[in-house]
């Protein structure tokens, strides 16, 4: 039964590039899951394989790229066993991307209707008119005012924001099962970002779509998704119910991010830092990845790979020492603290 | 080692007080670009871009004013034009009492230069790839301090590399051979260097990794106090913003909306524009349920900006009179300005 709710199941990729200056490790054993209709949040800053995991699902890394082990199972059936032709079929679809560049996503040289009618036709089996109606439609809904007339405007006539809704348009107008929104915001202002966020989760709710919002915004996360998994170095450190996570992160990496940012919350002090940088992942750490930067570390975390804890509803962490550290941001007691200030 | 003060001779700021003074006042500065439309025999101004229209602000000595807004509303400009790497189209800037366009020497406006520096955005593009470290950060040194002795200046630069948390041997390597966090080591340690009253930063994190930025921040943080530093810190994220400001300055379309000190921005937002702009920043606590005031459209065009209060086409609050009366900043409150004819205090 349980094995039904999920609608991707990826297990144990590895996805590798070969470079002149060796091979980089990018996924190195990451297992995630997204259940039918639910948003998942993908987490870690820049490098951690956010990207290479989104393109591995949809099985479109570059050339030289590519994943060497593992199941990614969707509905049922392993992508990475699928013919080509097939795997062109759930593209679009059934799996629908949006990229993390809303600017290089569209074609500056063609209309707006001339990018959105060709797929829409295509994917949705109609004819021309019939695919511009439904294009039309599907602008309106994400709140391109006079749709049908700015429809045959090219892509520069239109800002950064109303660009991303074309894109999410252009996607939901497949009407696919799966969403993979890849930083969709990022390049946003945050005024603009509210209104976007706003209409992804408002038709994430109304299609009942399942979605992977792939970011490194932890606010962006934590108001969007109910389920994350947070990456570091290729691999996926921690998961669990995003409002558990946030509010009593168990990895000492998401820990020590959490402590690191500012935030709204808290006050004019120094921040907890992690030192040093993200990993390379050519020739990345051993052990686990974090181990350089982790003031938990042990002798056996710079040689052994930690194993994965399994804990509560659904939640797992890979480190060695999850059970003895029982870390915990203890929330109340900072909300407290900043009330009794703003009463003085 | 004799102190950089020594080297110093010309005193253009002995009139400043300050401690009535503001080390550096900008009055109704202004800075549009002419777009042209060329044709075979001549060019033509067709319109500007009003990157900076009519801003007024004021630093204090040691302070830390936070100036915030979304993009393209005008300030990385307004920096640039403070460091002299821009003229204002209208408009004055005092620099310790001085207005620093005025026509001076060039010994004096060395003098002005040295004491303002800005770090820039990307820490990719702004360090010269082709030149060892050492000749970067000796750089300032041979433009301000030609006399000075080659091993002095080497001794120099060691010394503010260690300040920013780099090692002696990094003096000997190139940019690219540097992380982000490193290479914004770099640009503060070039800006450093000659020891600046006032220092610029225009987004110095906001290229880098969450897990780096707070080292940088820290490191800001601590510089500050050593050095005894003025900063204006430009970012679009408010948190970042909330962490590092004294007071703030909230831009929008080339103008000041509200200026106070950055407790009061949260707890007293005043203009309708910060209210938005607060109410948009994504929280990390899945806890916070909020109604969101969800703006509608775009930034308009710095073009085109709308007449009379420029905010008015997307406010909540606005009335007839906002577009065709322009609100001036006013100090509603001590020490609180806001521009808008219908502010929420
Ligand atoms: N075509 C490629 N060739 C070689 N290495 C690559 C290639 N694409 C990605 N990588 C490497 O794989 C790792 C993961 O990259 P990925 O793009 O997935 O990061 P990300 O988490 O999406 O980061 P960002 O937040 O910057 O988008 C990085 O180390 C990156 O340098
Ligand atoms: N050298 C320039 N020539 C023409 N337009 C410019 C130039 N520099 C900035 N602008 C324009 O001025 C406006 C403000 O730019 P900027 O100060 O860089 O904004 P911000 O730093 O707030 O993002 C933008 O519309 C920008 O495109
Ligand atoms: S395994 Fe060791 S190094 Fe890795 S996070 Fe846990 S304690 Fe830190
Ligand atoms: S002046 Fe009018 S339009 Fe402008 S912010 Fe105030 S109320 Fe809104
Ligand atoms: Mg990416
Ligand atoms: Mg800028």
């Amino acid at each position: 039964m349980a094995q039904n709710k999920k609608i991707l199941d990826a297990r144990n990729i590895y996805t590798y590039f070969y470079t002149e200056s060796g091979v980089v490790e990018a996924l190195d054993g990451v297992s995630f899951d997204v259940n039918y209709g639910e948003p998942v949040g993908i987490v870690g800053e820049s490098g951690c394989g956010k990207t290479v995991t989104a393109h591995s699902t949809l099985r479109i890394l570059p050339k030289n790229g590519k994943t060497v082990a593992g199941d990614i199972i969707y509905k049922g059936v392993n992508l990475l066993d699928l013919p080509d032709l097939q795997m062109r079929r759930i593209r679009g679809k059934e799996i629908a991307m949006i990229f993390q560049d809303p600017m290089t996503s569209l074609n500056p040289i063609f209309k707006v209707s001339d990018q959105m009618t060709e797929v829409i036709a295509l994917h949705r089996k109609c004819n021309k008119k019939e695919a511009l109606e439904i294009a039309i439609e599907t602008l309106d809904q994400v709140g391109i005012s006079e749709a049908e007339k700015r429809i045959t405007d090219y892509p520069h006539q239109f800002s950064g924001g109303m660009r991303q809704r074309i894109l999410i348009a252009r996607a939901l107008a497949l009407q696919p099962s799966l969403l993979i929104a890849d930083e969709p915001t990022t390049a946003l202002d945050v005024t603009i970002q509210a209104q976007v966020l706003e209409i992804i989760k408002e038709m994430q709710k109304k299609l009942g779509l399942a979605m992977m919002l792939i970011t490194h915004n932890l606010g962006v996360v934590a108001e969007t998704t109910k389920r994350v998994h947070i990456f570091y170095g290729g691999r996926v450190v921690e998961s669990g119910p995003t409002e558990e996570i946030f509010l009593d992160p168990k990895h000492p990496y998401t820990y020590a991010l959490f402590e690191s940012i500012p935030s709204l919350e808290k006050d004019k002090t120094r921040l907890e830092t992690i030192p040093g940088n993200v990993p390379r992942l050519i020739n990345p750490p051993k052990g686990c990845r974090f181990h350089p930067r982790c003031k938990y570390a042990t002798e056996i975390c710079s040689r052994v790979r930690p194993p994965e804890f399994k804990f509560g509803k659904g939640r797992r962490v890979a480190c060695h020492h999850f059970e003895e550290l029982d870390l915990h941001i203890d929330m109340e007691s900072i909300r407290e603290s900043k009330a009794i200030k703003e009463e003085a | 080692m004799t102190t950089l003060e020594e080297y110093e001779t010309i005193d253009l700021f002995s009139n400043w007080d300050q401690k009535t003074q503001p080390i550096i006042t900008i009055d109704n500065l202004k800075k549009w670009f002419p777009v042209s439309q060329q044709s075979v025999l001549f060019s033509r101004v067709v319109a500007n871009i009003k990157a900076v229209d009519g801003v007024n602000l004021f630093l204090n000595k040691g302070e830390t004013l936070g100036l915030v807004g979304e993009s393209g509303c005008g300030k990385s400009t307004t920096a640039r034009v403070i460091v002299k790497l821009e003229k204002p189209t209208e408009g004055s800037i005092y620099f310790k009492g001085i207005d620093i366009f005025q026509p001076m020497s060039r010994e004096e406006e060395l003098a002005v230069k040295r004491q303002l520096q800005m770090v820039f955005q990307d820490p990719y593009s702004s360090l010269n790839p082709r030149r060892m470290v050492l000749d970067l950060i000796k750089e300032p040194f041979d433009i301000h301090y030609p006399d000075m002795l080659y091993e002095e200046k080497e001794s120099r630069v060691l010394e503010i590399l260690a300040k920013v948390g780099l090692e002696d041997y990094h003096a000997l390597r190139y940019p690219h051979e540097f992380s982000g966090g490193q290479r914004q080591r770099l640009g503060i340690a070039r800006a450093l260097a000659i020891h600046p009253e006032v220092i610029l930063l225009d987004e110095p994190v906001s290229a880098l990794d969450v897990s780096v930025q707070a080292q940088i921040l820290n490191l800001l943080h601590d510089l500050q106090k050593d050095f005894d530093l003025t900063f204006m810190f430009i970012a679009h994220d408010l948190s970042v913003i909330k962490h590092v400001s004294d007071r703030v300055a909230v831009m929008y379309l080339g103008k000041i909306m509200e200026m106070c000190p950055t407790g009061e921005l949260f707890r007293k937002t005043a203009h309708p524009y910060s209210v938005s702009l607060l109410s948009a920043i994504p929280r990390p606590d899945p806890r916070i349920k909020m109604d969101r005031i969800i703006l509608e459209g775009d930034v308009p065009s710095a073009i085109n900006p709308p007449t009379g209060c420029p905010f008015h086409p997307r406010c909540y609050k606005a009335q007839e009179i906002c577009s065709k009366v322009t609100p001036q900043l006013e100090e509603l409150e001590p020490n609180h300005y806001v521009s808008c004819h219908f502010p929420e205090i």
